[in-house]
């Protein structure tokens, strides 16, 4: 659980990186535009989930460390020239001093008090954005030009895919990393009780405000990201509705476990496709089918499709993981495999 | 000059009440089961266009009408809180209240996206409506100030479901056994209270309250399916009053109403839309028990 990186986390990765450069020679344009979609979701997911299922803190701010990621490497590129490479790590880095300065007072407020903070920060921040017309080009929404990096210039989603799953491997990488490290078995005790947590010698306070950093810091990089396949972006695109997909996400496939997380994004992003497929009245339902899927799954998978099929699997073969079957008949969040 | 910011003020009163009535519908559903319901906009909104469909379709008169819209939200509360968040917390997975409260909170979201979703399939709302108004005829003057009579009849509904609740919470039996279930449920439990049908009380109330909202904002608004978004409004006058006070719902009403009246006529109506915001950020920062509340900590 802890500790070394399991080889089988390691092969996924190389699955993913080797994935990221066979499949553009195959599929066509728009399947690969989904492709990174997909990716760039995964990245926002995950530091999400950092802080909603690996520490138990319901922050709405997320969103907001997106647009700045967005809006801040669009920017860098567009007026200064700054290339991709060196554009998103400071796009990433603003984001993590912003989330910096919104932890520190927002994380000694609790439950109701933290998620309304920070989603009062988040729609000042979309304010932000929609008004500064003469940076952000304000509601009309701005239209940047493709990422150059270092003479590979992205501008179709054929060229995007590779540099998309090249920054993946790198998130899932770091994550991996950072939940077997001491921080990321602080931020479960911390999710599991907060008072055993600090009589058992962490510092609350801090770890928490490191995990917010750390997860606008992912969310400046899925910003970053972003820029790479797609060429125009406006206020609405880092809204509440925006950040409900995500958390949907989060929700349906697995707080607190990657795979899960993984899984969700996967079958939620994919979701208006099937419905674009089926009768024109059903795009209608869209929202419908969101408020649904998140009241279902809040019911009956607390742990998402994920947990749902993990606890599946340890009943079917009880005497190979004792201990896993036990912990999920108790009904025991385990950190992810 | 001093005319117009007279205006500002009294119209600031009457939208402050609107918000008031949606902060008392969240801050029930607060007290009696620390949820913080994510859904009161659209609730709000649900109770709205059942005042329409009562008027229009069924061709109710307006007294019925409300009765009516009363009654079916009192039940979409109260079976949401039994169906939905009845399950879900009996399904608690760690120790931690705070992380408990993540479900919770996505599944009121759920609701708000699942009715926002549900009325606009209707082809019927595609187009903008407007509900008739509970009171209508001349305006009243105030000295200078002009008061539609819609506007005199939110403000006294306001005032008197404040002061019925604050009777409710305080002196009756079931007020009471509301505030030891959110207080304490386990030991609520103990004492003979029935902790599961509080609960769906205190929804149904909740609900009944934002349909109650909805039928008097209803006819000052543009009813769209997006209406809800006013409960933003809400969850701030709800914190600038402290989050579980009654009272506290409706002075904070007020000033957030009046406050960004104000603003918008001293800066420009584009800072009107993000004060609300920057009030919720500035009071938690600065004064987290809000201006009537008292910092309640709870322990393990």
């Amino acid at each position: 659980m802890y500790g070394d990186l399991s080889s089988r986390s390691f092969a996924g990765i190389l699955v993913l990186l080797a994935l990221g450069f066979l499949l553009p020679l195959v599929l066509p344009e728009y399947y690969l535009y989904l492709g990174n979609t997909l990716m760039m979701y995964a990245i926002l997911a995950l530091g999400l989930d950092l802080l909603l299922g690996w520490s138990g803190q319901f922050a709405f701010a997320h969103i907001a460390f997106f647009g700045i990621g967005i809006y801040t490497s669009a920017l860098l590129q567009m007026r200064l020239g700054v290339p991709f490479i060196i554009g998103v790590p400071i796009a990433a880095a603003l984001a993590g001093l912003v989330g910096l300065l919104i932890a520190i007072p927002s994380t000694r407020l609790r439950t109701v008090y933290l998620a309304l903070a920070t989603y009062a920060f988040a729609e000042c921040a979309q304010w932000v954005l929609r008004t500064w017309d003469s940076l952000t080009k304000g509601s009309d929404g701005l239209r940047f030009s493709p990422p150059d990096l270092l003479g590979y210039v992205v501008d179709t989603d054929r060229r995007a895919f590779p540099v998309m799953a090249i920054v993946l491997a790198l998130v899932l990488l770091s994550f991996l990393y950072l939940t077997r490290s001491k921080l990321g078995r602080a931020l479960c005790a911390i999710r599991d009780s907060e008072h055993v947590a600090a009589a058992c010698g962490i510092d609350v306070k801090r770890t928490k405000i490191v995990a917010f950093v750390l997860s606008a810091v992912y969310a400046g990089v899925a910003g970053g990201t972003y820029t790479l396949y797609q060429s125009f972006v406006t206020p609405d695109s880092v809204g509440l509705a925006q950040l409900i997909l995500v958390l949907t996400m989060v929700v349906v496939g697995g707080s607190g476990s990657i795979a899960g997380v993984l899984v969700g994004v996967v079958l939620i992003g994919l979701l208006p496709e099937f419905l674009r497929a089926a009768p024109r009245g059903l795009l209608v339902w869209q929202e419908f089918f969101y408020g649904l899927i998140l009241i279902l799954a809040t019911m009956f998978m607390p742990r998402g499709l994920w947990g749902f099929a993990e606890a599946l699997l340890a009943r079917a073969q009880p005497s190979t993981k004792p201990d896993t079957a036990a912990a999920s008949t108790a009904g025991v969040r385990q950190p992810a495999p | 000059m001093s005319f117009l910011f007279l205006q500002a003020a009294a119209s600031g009163i009457v939208t402050g009440c609107v918000y008031a009535l949606v902060a008392l519908s969240l801050v029930i559903v607060y007290k009696s089961t620390d949820v913080v319901n994510f859904a009161g906009g659209e609730l709000l909104m649900l109770g709205g266009y059942l005042g329409l469909l009562a008027l229009i379709y069924f061709e109710l008169s307006y007294p019925v009408m409300v009765i009516a819209v009363i009654a079916a939200m009192y039940v979409v509360g109260a079976l949401f809180e039994r169906i939905t968040l009845g399950t879900v917390r009996g399904r608690r997975y760690s120790k931690n209240a705070e992380a408990d409260l993540v479900p919770v909170v996505v599944a009121t979201i759920g609701l708000g996206y699942l009715l926002k979703g549900a009325v606009r399939v209707v082809p019927y709302t595609e187009e903008v409506r407007r509900l008739p108004p509970l009171l209508s005829g001349p305006p009243i003057f105030v000295g200078d100030v002009i008061l539609q009579q819609q506007d005199v009849a939110i403000i006294a509904a306001t005032v008197v479901i404040m002061l019925a609740l604050t009777i409710f919470f305080g002196w009756t039996r079931i007020g009471k056994a509301l505030r030891a279930t959110s207080q304490n449920p386990r030991a609520a439990a103990l004492i003979g209270i029935p902790v599961k049908s509080m609960r769906m009380i205190a929804w149904g109330l909740a609900a009944s309250l934002a349909g109650i909202a909805g039928i008097l904002l209803s006819p000052k608004l543009l009813m769209t399916p997006d209406m809800g978004n006013v409960v933003m409004l809400a969850f701030a006058a709800a914190i600038i009053g402290g989050f579980s006070s009654l009272v506290g719902c409706v002075v904070g009403g007020v000033i957030l109403g009046v406050v960004q009246n104000f603003i918008g006529i001293l800066f420009s109506p584009q800072a009107m839309s993000v004060t609300p915001f920057f009030v919720i950020m500035l009071i938690l920062v600065l004064r987290p028990q809000g201006l009537f509340g008292e910092l309640a900590f709870k322990k393990v």
